[in-house]
Protein backbone atom coordinates (compact mmCIF):
# COMPACT_ATOMS: atom_id res chain seq x y z
CA UNK A 1 0.00 0.00 0.00
CA UNK A 2 0.92 3.66 -1.20
CA UNK A 3 2.19 5.44 2.33
CA UNK A 4 0.14 8.57 0.90
CA UNK A 5 -2.65 6.45 2.01
CA UNK A 6 -1.59 4.85 5.04
CA UNK A 7 -1.00 9.07 5.64
CA UNK A 8 -4.06 9.66 4.09
CA UNK A 9 -6.19 7.32 6.59
CA UNK A 10 -3.99 8.46 10.07
CA UNK A 11 -4.98 12.25 9.52
CA UNK A 12 -1.22 12.21 9.71
CA UNK A 13 0.95 15.56 9.32
CA UNK A 14 3.99 15.19 6.92
CA UNK A 15 6.81 16.62 8.77
CA UNK A 16 10.14 15.72 6.42
CA UNK A 17 11.17 12.67 4.34
CA UNK A 18 12.46 11.78 0.59
CA UNK A 19 11.31 13.66 -2.10
CA UNK A 20 8.88 10.42 -3.14
CA UNK A 21 7.61 9.40 0.04
CA UNK A 22 3.73 9.22 -1.30
CA UNK A 23 4.92 6.68 -3.44
CA UNK A 24 6.79 4.78 -0.94
CA UNK A 25 5.36 1.22 -0.97
CA UNK A 26 4.52 -0.68 2.82
CA UNK A 27 3.45 -4.07 3.48
CA UNK A 28 3.79 -4.42 7.46
CA UNK A 29 3.15 -2.19 10.21
CA UNK A 30 4.89 -2.47 13.51
CA UNK A 31 3.13 -0.70 16.74
CA UNK A 32 5.51 -0.46 19.49
CA UNK A 33 6.86 1.87 22.32
CA UNK A 34 9.55 -0.99 23.04
CA UNK A 35 12.75 -0.10 20.59
CA UNK A 36 13.74 -3.97 21.80
CA UNK A 37 10.61 -5.52 19.76
CA UNK A 38 11.15 -3.48 16.84
CA UNK A 39 15.14 -4.26 16.75
CA UNK A 40 13.96 -8.45 16.86
CA UNK A 41 12.25 -7.90 14.60
CA UNK A 42 12.79 -9.40 11.17
CA UNK A 43 10.33 -8.16 8.35
CA UNK A 44 10.79 -5.09 5.52
CA UNK A 45 9.07 -2.63 4.37
CA UNK A 46 8.10 -1.21 7.75
CA UNK A 47 6.26 1.37 9.01
CA UNK A 48 6.65 2.38 12.42
CA UNK A 49 3.90 3.56 14.72
CA UNK A 50 4.87 4.88 17.92
CA UNK A 51 4.13 6.92 21.15
CA UNK A 52 7.66 6.99 22.01
CA UNK A 53 8.68 10.00 20.59
CA UNK A 54 12.52 10.09 20.98
CA UNK A 55 15.96 10.64 18.85
CA UNK A 56 16.15 6.83 20.13
CA UNK A 57 12.62 5.81 18.21
CA UNK A 58 14.07 7.50 14.51
CA UNK A 59 17.31 5.35 15.24
CA UNK A 60 15.53 2.45 15.95
CA UNK A 61 13.22 2.87 12.83
CA UNK A 62 16.49 3.78 10.81
CA UNK A 63 18.19 0.73 11.92
CA UNK A 64 16.18 -1.84 11.44
CA UNK A 65 15.34 -0.31 7.23
CA UNK A 66 11.95 1.40 8.19
CA UNK A 67 10.70 3.43 5.65
CA UNK A 68 8.78 5.63 7.51
CA UNK A 69 7.63 6.26 10.91
CA UNK A 70 4.51 7.79 12.79
CA UNK A 71 4.45 9.35 16.11
CA UNK A 72 1.07 8.94 17.55
CA UNK A 73 -0.88 10.82 20.51
CA UNK A 74 -0.09 14.38 19.57
CA UNK A 75 3.46 14.15 20.79
CA UNK A 76 6.05 16.75 20.25
CA UNK A 77 8.90 15.62 17.53
CA UNK A 78 12.12 17.76 18.38
CA UNK A 79 14.32 18.83 16.03
CA UNK A 80 16.96 16.44 16.98
CA UNK A 81 14.48 14.10 15.88
CA UNK A 82 13.73 15.15 12.20
CA UNK A 83 17.50 15.99 11.57
CA UNK A 84 17.98 12.45 12.59
CA UNK A 85 15.05 10.99 10.47
CA UNK A 86 17.02 13.19 7.10
CA UNK A 87 19.85 11.72 8.03
CA UNK A 88 18.37 8.19 7.92
CA UNK A 89 16.17 8.80 5.30
CA UNK A 90 12.87 8.03 7.18
CA UNK A 91 9.92 9.91 6.50
CA UNK A 92 8.45 10.86 9.51
CA UNK A 93 4.47 11.89 10.39
CA UNK A 94 3.30 12.71 13.21
CA UNK A 95 -0.84 12.18 14.16
CA UNK A 96 -3.43 12.91 16.91
CA UNK A 97 -4.95 9.86 17.09
CA UNK A 98 -3.49 7.32 19.98
CA UNK A 99 -1.87 4.80 18.83
CA UNK A 100 -4.78 1.91 19.12
CA UNK A 101 -6.70 4.33 17.15
CA UNK A 102 -4.36 4.76 14.60
CA UNK A 103 -3.98 0.70 14.34
CA UNK A 104 -7.50 0.40 13.82
CA UNK A 105 -8.30 2.97 11.16
CA UNK A 106 -5.11 1.20 9.41
CA UNK A 107 -6.65 -2.04 10.00
CA UNK A 108 -9.44 -0.95 8.44
CA UNK A 109 -8.04 0.08 5.43
CA UNK A 110 -5.48 -2.70 4.83
CA UNK A 111 -8.38 -5.51 5.14
CA UNK A 112 -9.04 -6.72 1.36
CA UNK B 1 28.50 16.51 23.33
CA UNK B 2 31.66 16.69 25.85
CA UNK B 3 35.16 17.59 25.40
CA UNK B 4 35.58 13.82 25.87
CA UNK B 5 34.52 13.14 22.15
CA UNK B 6 37.49 13.69 20.19
CA UNK B 7 37.75 10.73 17.41
CA UNK B 8 40.55 8.02 19.17
CA UNK B 9 43.09 7.20 17.03
CA UNK B 10 43.07 4.40 14.76
CA UNK B 11 45.73 2.88 16.81
CA UNK B 12 43.21 2.62 20.10
CA UNK B 13 41.51 -0.31 18.23
CA UNK B 14 44.52 -2.41 17.47
CA UNK B 15 45.06 -1.60 21.39
CA UNK B 16 41.95 -2.87 22.13
CA UNK B 17 42.54 -5.92 20.25
CA UNK B 18 45.53 -6.72 21.67
CA UNK B 19 44.16 -6.27 25.61
CA UNK B 20 41.19 -8.48 24.58
CA UNK B 21 42.87 -11.19 22.62
CA UNK B 22 45.74 -11.70 24.66
CA UNK B 23 45.39 -13.95 27.52
CA UNK B 24 47.00 -13.12 31.04
CA UNK B 25 48.84 -16.67 30.83
CA UNK B 26 50.64 -15.54 27.05
CA UNK B 27 52.04 -11.96 29.12
CA UNK B 28 52.99 -12.66 32.90
CA UNK B 29 56.18 -14.10 34.30
CA UNK B 30 56.09 -18.20 34.43
CA UNK B 31 58.97 -18.27 35.92
CA UNK B 32 57.91 -17.64 39.50
CA UNK B 33 59.76 -16.73 42.34
CA UNK B 34 57.52 -19.01 45.81
CA UNK B 35 58.18 -19.51 49.25
CA UNK B 36 56.78 -22.37 51.19
CA UNK B 37 54.79 -21.68 54.73
CA UNK B 38 57.90 -22.68 56.64
CA UNK B 39 60.84 -19.77 54.85
CA UNK B 40 62.02 -17.10 56.93
CA UNK B 41 61.04 -13.58 56.01
CA UNK B 42 65.45 -13.63 55.52
CA UNK B 43 64.36 -16.10 52.44
CA UNK B 44 62.00 -13.72 50.72
CA UNK B 45 64.60 -11.04 51.42
CA UNK B 46 67.33 -12.83 49.50
CA UNK B 47 65.26 -13.75 46.84
CA UNK B 48 63.79 -10.10 46.00
CA UNK B 49 67.39 -9.17 46.18
CA UNK B 50 69.11 -11.31 44.00
CA UNK B 51 65.92 -11.38 41.47
CA UNK B 52 64.84 -7.49 41.68
CA UNK B 53 61.25 -8.52 42.25
CA UNK B 54 59.02 -6.99 44.61
CA UNK B 55 56.62 -9.91 45.74
CA UNK B 56 56.54 -13.10 46.44
CA UNK B 57 53.52 -15.52 46.89
CA UNK B 58 53.78 -18.33 49.17
CA UNK B 59 51.98 -21.38 48.48
CA UNK B 60 51.07 -24.22 50.04
CA UNK B 61 51.23 -27.75 47.63
CA UNK B 62 51.00 -25.51 44.43
CA UNK B 63 48.24 -23.12 46.01
CA UNK B 64 48.67 -19.40 46.70
CA UNK B 65 48.31 -18.75 50.49
CA UNK B 66 50.02 -15.45 50.85
CA UNK B 67 52.00 -12.94 49.53
CA UNK B 68 54.91 -11.26 51.11
CA UNK B 69 55.78 -7.64 49.76
CA UNK B 70 58.70 -5.23 50.19
CA UNK B 71 55.99 -3.51 52.20
CA UNK B 72 56.15 -6.77 54.73
CA UNK B 73 59.54 -6.88 54.58
CA UNK B 74 60.49 -3.23 55.52
CA UNK B 75 58.05 -3.49 58.07
CA UNK B 76 59.75 -7.10 59.63
CA UNK B 77 62.81 -5.67 59.07
CA UNK B 78 62.13 -2.54 60.91
CA UNK B 79 60.98 -4.88 64.08
CA UNK B 80 64.31 -7.01 63.78
CA UNK B 81 62.32 -10.06 62.54
CA UNK B 82 64.12 -11.61 59.54
CA UNK B 83 64.07 -15.09 61.22
CA UNK B 84 60.14 -15.46 61.74
CA UNK B 85 58.31 -17.45 59.32
CA UNK B 86 56.89 -15.68 56.45
CA UNK B 87 53.34 -16.64 57.75
CA UNK B 88 53.44 -14.04 60.31
CA UNK B 89 54.08 -11.02 57.93
CA UNK B 90 52.37 -11.91 54.89
CA UNK B 91 48.90 -10.97 53.81
CA UNK B 92 46.77 -13.72 53.33
CA UNK B 93 43.87 -12.58 51.15
CA UNK B 94 45.32 -12.44 47.75
CA UNK B 95 44.11 -11.16 44.85
CA UNK B 96 45.05 -13.32 42.31
CA UNK B 97 43.45 -13.35 38.57
CA UNK B 98 43.21 -16.08 35.76
CA UNK B 99 45.47 -17.38 33.10
CA UNK B 100 42.99 -17.64 30.63
CA UNK B 101 41.50 -14.33 31.38
CA UNK B 102 41.82 -12.00 28.57
CA UNK B 103 44.38 -8.73 29.78
CA UNK B 104 42.18 -6.31 30.00
CA UNK B 105 40.91 -7.98 33.23
CA UNK B 106 44.12 -7.70 34.26
CA UNK B 107 44.16 -4.30 33.60
CA UNK B 108 40.90 -3.11 34.87
CA UNK B 109 42.63 -5.24 38.31
CA UNK B 110 45.69 -3.20 38.42
CA UNK B 111 43.23 0.10 38.37
CA UNK B 112 40.88 -1.14 40.76
CA UNK B 113 44.17 -2.53 43.14
CA UNK B 114 46.78 -0.62 44.20
CA UNK B 115 49.14 -4.02 44.46
CA UNK B 116 52.17 -4.21 41.71
CA UNK B 117 51.90 -7.32 41.18
CA UNK B 118 49.29 -10.39 40.81
CA UNK B 119 50.41 -14.08 41.32
CA UNK B 120 48.47 -15.64 38.39
CA UNK B 121 46.58 -19.31 38.87
CA UNK B 122 45.07 -22.17 36.27
CA UNK B 123 41.70 -23.74 36.51
CA UNK B 124 42.28 -26.11 39.51
CA UNK B 125 44.13 -22.66 41.26
CA UNK B 126 47.51 -23.17 41.16
CA UNK B 127 50.03 -20.30 41.25
CA UNK B 128 51.45 -20.99 37.46
CA UNK B 129 52.66 -17.32 36.79
CA UNK B 130 52.85 -14.09 38.22
CA UNK B 131 52.22 -10.75 36.48
CA UNK B 132 53.37 -7.13 37.07
CA UNK B 133 52.46 -4.08 34.78
CA UNK B 134 56.00 -4.01 33.46
CA UNK B 135 54.93 -7.26 31.54
CA UNK B 136 51.72 -5.99 29.77
CA UNK B 137 53.82 -2.76 28.81
CA UNK B 138 56.43 -5.56 27.31
CA UNK B 139 53.21 -7.28 25.63
CA UNK B 140 51.39 -4.48 24.20
CA UNK B 141 54.80 -3.03 22.89
CA UNK B 142 55.94 -6.22 21.70
CA UNK B 143 53.34 -6.90 19.44
CA UNK B 144 52.18 -3.02 18.47
CA UNK B 145 55.75 -2.88 17.00
CA UNK B 146 55.12 -6.15 14.68
CA UNK B 147 51.46 -4.70 13.75
CA UNK B 148 53.08 -2.20 12.80
CA UNK B 149 55.31 -3.57 10.65
CA UNK B 150 52.72 -6.11 9.40
CA UNK B 151 50.95 -2.78 8.50
CA UNK B 152 54.21 -0.99 6.80
CA UNK B 153 54.53 -3.73 4.27
CA UNK B 154 50.82 -3.73 3.56
CA UNK B 155 51.01 0.36 2.82
CA UNK B 156 52.83 -0.61 -0.44
CA UNK B 157 50.24 -1.89 -2.12
CA UNK B 158 47.28 1.44 -2.83
CA UNK B 159 44.02 1.31 -1.09
CA UNK B 160 41.16 0.83 -3.35
CA UNK B 161 38.18 3.39 -2.40
CA UNK B 162 35.46 0.76 -3.13
CA UNK B 163 37.16 -1.91 -0.58
CA UNK B 164 35.22 -3.23 2.67
CA UNK B 165 38.19 -2.84 4.59
CA UNK B 166 37.57 -0.61 7.38
CA UNK B 167 38.26 -0.03 11.14
CA UNK B 168 37.26 2.51 13.74
CA UNK B 169 36.77 3.19 17.74
CA UNK B 170 34.02 4.46 18.87
CA UNK B 171 33.92 5.79 22.28
CA UNK B 172 30.42 5.87 24.60
CA UNK B 173 29.63 7.07 28.26
CA UNK B 174 27.33 6.37 30.45
CA UNK B 175 23.95 7.51 30.05
CA UNK B 176 24.92 9.31 26.80
CA UNK B 177 21.48 8.39 25.19
CA UNK B 178 22.03 10.92 22.74
CA UNK B 179 25.06 9.46 21.15
CA UNK B 180 23.78 5.75 21.21
CA UNK B 181 23.34 4.67 18.04
CA UNK B 182 25.58 7.02 15.98
CA UNK B 183 28.19 4.49 15.66
CA UNK B 184 25.64 1.80 14.44
CA UNK B 185 24.09 4.33 11.91
CA UNK B 186 27.45 5.13 10.55
CA UNK B 187 28.48 1.35 10.05
CA UNK B 188 25.15 0.86 8.37
CA UNK B 189 25.34 3.83 5.60
CA UNK B 190 29.21 2.54 5.18
CA UNK B 191 27.82 -0.87 4.21
CA UNK B 192 24.94 0.23 2.84
CA UNK B 193 27.51 2.41 0.14
CA UNK B 194 29.55 -0.37 -0.45
CA UNK B 195 26.26 -2.73 -1.78
CA UNK B 196 26.12 -4.97 1.03
CA UNK B 197 23.10 -6.92 1.01
CA UNK B 198 20.17 -5.04 2.90
CA UNK B 199 19.53 -8.28 4.98
CA UNK B 200 23.37 -8.05 6.35
CA UNK B 201 23.22 -4.69 7.07
CA UNK B 202 20.21 -4.80 9.13
CA UNK B 203 21.93 -7.67 11.18
CA UNK B 204 25.27 -5.55 11.96
CA UNK B 205 23.01 -2.56 12.68
CA UNK B 206 20.82 -4.34 15.01
CA UNK B 207 24.19 -5.93 16.53
CA UNK B 208 25.85 -2.83 16.84
CA UNK B 209 22.67 -0.49 18.37
CA UNK B 210 22.13 -3.22 20.63
CA UNK B 211 26.15 -3.03 21.69
CA UNK B 212 26.17 0.60 21.76
CA UNK B 213 22.69 1.09 24.15
CA UNK B 214 23.92 -1.50 26.44
CA UNK B 215 27.34 0.73 26.72
CA UNK B 216 25.56 3.85 27.66
CA UNK B 217 23.10 2.38 29.43
CA UNK B 218 24.42 -0.44 31.74
CA UNK B 219 28.25 0.59 31.72
CA UNK B 220 30.12 3.01 33.17
CA UNK B 221 31.74 4.11 29.65
CA UNK B 222 33.12 2.30 27.35
CA UNK B 223 33.91 0.93 23.17
CA UNK B 224 32.51 0.01 20.39
CA UNK B 225 35.01 -1.32 17.92
CA UNK B 226 34.50 -2.18 13.97
CA UNK B 227 36.57 -4.31 12.25
CA UNK B 228 35.87 -4.89 8.39
CA UNK B 229 36.86 -6.48 5.66
CA UNK B 230 35.39 -8.44 2.23
CA UNK B 231 34.74 -11.46 4.33
CA UNK B 232 33.02 -10.37 7.53
CA UNK B 233 31.95 -7.46 10.14
CA UNK B 234 33.62 -7.90 13.75
CA UNK B 235 32.11 -5.42 16.14
CA UNK B 236 33.88 -5.38 20.13
CA UNK B 237 32.04 -3.58 22.73
CA UNK B 238 34.29 -3.23 25.68
CA UNK B 239 34.13 -1.53 28.70
CA UNK B 240 35.57 -0.44 32.26
CA UNK B 241 32.33 -1.44 34.32
CA UNK B 242 30.56 -2.92 36.26
CA UNK B 243 30.87 -6.46 34.83
CA UNK B 244 28.09 -8.79 34.54
CA UNK B 245 27.69 -11.36 37.16
CA UNK B 246 26.44 -14.22 35.46
CA UNK B 247 26.77 -14.02 31.40
CA UNK B 248 24.14 -16.91 31.17
CA UNK B 249 21.34 -14.94 32.74
CA UNK B 250 22.27 -11.90 31.18
CA UNK B 251 22.04 -13.93 27.97
CA UNK B 252 18.03 -15.02 28.56
CA UNK B 253 15.29 -13.35 27.11
CA UNK B 254 13.83 -11.06 29.37
CA UNK B 255 16.49 -10.69 32.26
CA UNK B 256 17.29 -7.09 32.80
CA UNK B 257 18.94 -4.65 35.30
CA UNK B 258 17.78 -1.60 33.46
CA UNK B 259 16.05 1.32 35.55
CA UNK B 260 12.91 3.00 35.65
CA UNK B 261 14.75 5.86 33.02
CA UNK B 262 16.10 3.12 30.39
CA UNK B 263 12.84 1.60 30.25
CA UNK B 264 11.34 5.12 29.35
CA UNK B 265 13.62 5.36 26.96
CA UNK B 266 12.14 1.95 25.14
CA UNK B 267 14.89 -0.45 26.40
CA UNK B 268 15.18 -2.55 28.96
CA UNK B 269 13.45 -5.32 27.78
CA UNK B 270 15.74 -7.69 28.49
CA UNK B 271 16.18 -8.70 24.70
CA UNK B 272 18.97 -7.46 23.50
CA UNK B 273 22.02 -9.58 24.33
CA UNK B 274 20.16 -12.53 23.13
CA UNK B 275 19.25 -11.00 19.77
CA UNK B 276 22.79 -9.93 19.19
CA UNK B 277 23.61 -13.58 19.28
CA UNK B 278 20.70 -13.88 17.29
CA UNK B 279 21.90 -11.65 14.28
CA UNK B 280 25.37 -12.81 14.95
CA UNK B 281 27.14 -15.72 13.44
CA UNK B 282 29.43 -15.72 16.16
CA UNK B 283 29.24 -14.28 19.25
CA UNK B 284 31.20 -14.34 22.83
CA UNK B 285 30.81 -12.59 25.88
CA UNK B 286 33.04 -12.15 29.45
CA UNK B 287 32.78 -10.75 32.04
CA UNK B 288 33.38 -10.37 35.73
CA UNK B 289 31.60 -8.45 38.25
CA UNK B 290 34.18 -4.97 39.43
CA UNK B 291 36.31 -5.72 35.85
CA UNK B 292 34.43 -5.37 32.82
CA UNK B 293 32.70 -6.47 30.13
CA UNK B 294 33.35 -7.50 26.31
CA UNK B 295 30.99 -8.70 24.53
CA UNK B 296 32.09 -9.68 20.84
CA UNK B 297 29.97 -10.62 17.34
CA UNK B 298 30.81 -11.36 13.84
CA UNK B 299 28.86 -10.92 10.78
CA UNK B 300 29.59 -13.05 8.00
CA UNK B 301 29.59 -11.01 4.66
CA UNK B 302 30.23 -13.80 1.86
CA UNK B 303 27.25 -15.99 0.88
CA UNK B 304 29.39 -19.49 1.46
CA UNK B 305 30.22 -18.68 5.37
CA UNK B 306 27.29 -17.05 5.91
CA UNK B 307 24.81 -19.17 8.01
CA UNK B 308 21.35 -19.54 6.06
CA UNK B 309 18.73 -19.86 9.25
CA UNK B 310 20.02 -16.50 10.23
N1 LIG C 1 28.02 -3.57 29.07
C1 LIG C 1 27.35 -4.04 30.15
N2 LIG C 1 27.82 -3.80 31.40
C2 LIG C 1 27.16 -4.27 32.47
N3 LIG C 1 26.01 -4.99 32.41
C3 LIG C 1 25.50 -5.26 31.19
C4 LIG C 1 26.13 -4.80 30.00
N4 LIG C 1 25.40 -5.23 28.96
C5 LIG C 1 24.37 -5.91 29.49
N5 LIG C 1 24.42 -5.94 30.82
C6 LIG C 1 23.49 -6.64 31.75
O1 LIG C 1 22.79 -7.62 31.04
C7 LIG C 1 21.39 -7.39 31.12
C8 LIG C 1 20.71 -7.84 29.86
O2 LIG C 1 21.13 -7.04 28.75
P1 LIG C 1 20.18 -6.91 27.49
O3 LIG C 1 19.84 -8.29 27.02
O4 LIG C 1 20.80 -6.01 26.49
O5 LIG C 1 18.85 -6.31 28.08
P2 LIG C 1 18.52 -4.81 28.56
O6 LIG C 1 19.60 -3.90 28.03
O7 LIG C 1 17.21 -4.56 27.95
O8 LIG C 1 18.49 -4.83 30.05
C9 LIG C 1 21.28 -5.91 31.43
O9 LIG C 1 20.07 -5.58 32.06
C10 LIG C 1 22.46 -5.70 32.34
O10 LIG C 1 22.20 -6.13 33.64
MG1 LIG D 1 20.32 -3.94 26.14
Amino acid sequence: MELQRIAHALDAEFICGPDDWEKINIETVFASDLMSDVLMSDRDELLLITSLSTEQSIRSAGIVGSEAIVIANNKTVTEGMIELAQDQDVALFCTSHPKYEACVRLGRIMEP
Amino acid sequence: MSEEHKQPLQSSLRVQELVYGLRISEVMTSKVFAVSRNCTMRDVQTIMKNNSITGVPVVDNKRVVGIVTMNDLMNALEQGAMEHNVTKWMVGEVQTLAEDMPLSFAISAFGKFSFRQFPVVNKKNELTGILTFRNINHALIRELSRQLREMEQKNEQPEEPESLKFSKVYQLNRYDFENGGKASSEIKKFLKERGVPPKLVRRVAVASYELEINLVAHSIGGMLGFDINENRVKISSHDRGPGIADTEKALTQGYSTANEWIRSQGFGAGMGLPNVKRVSDEFAIESALGMGTMVQAIINLKPETENENK
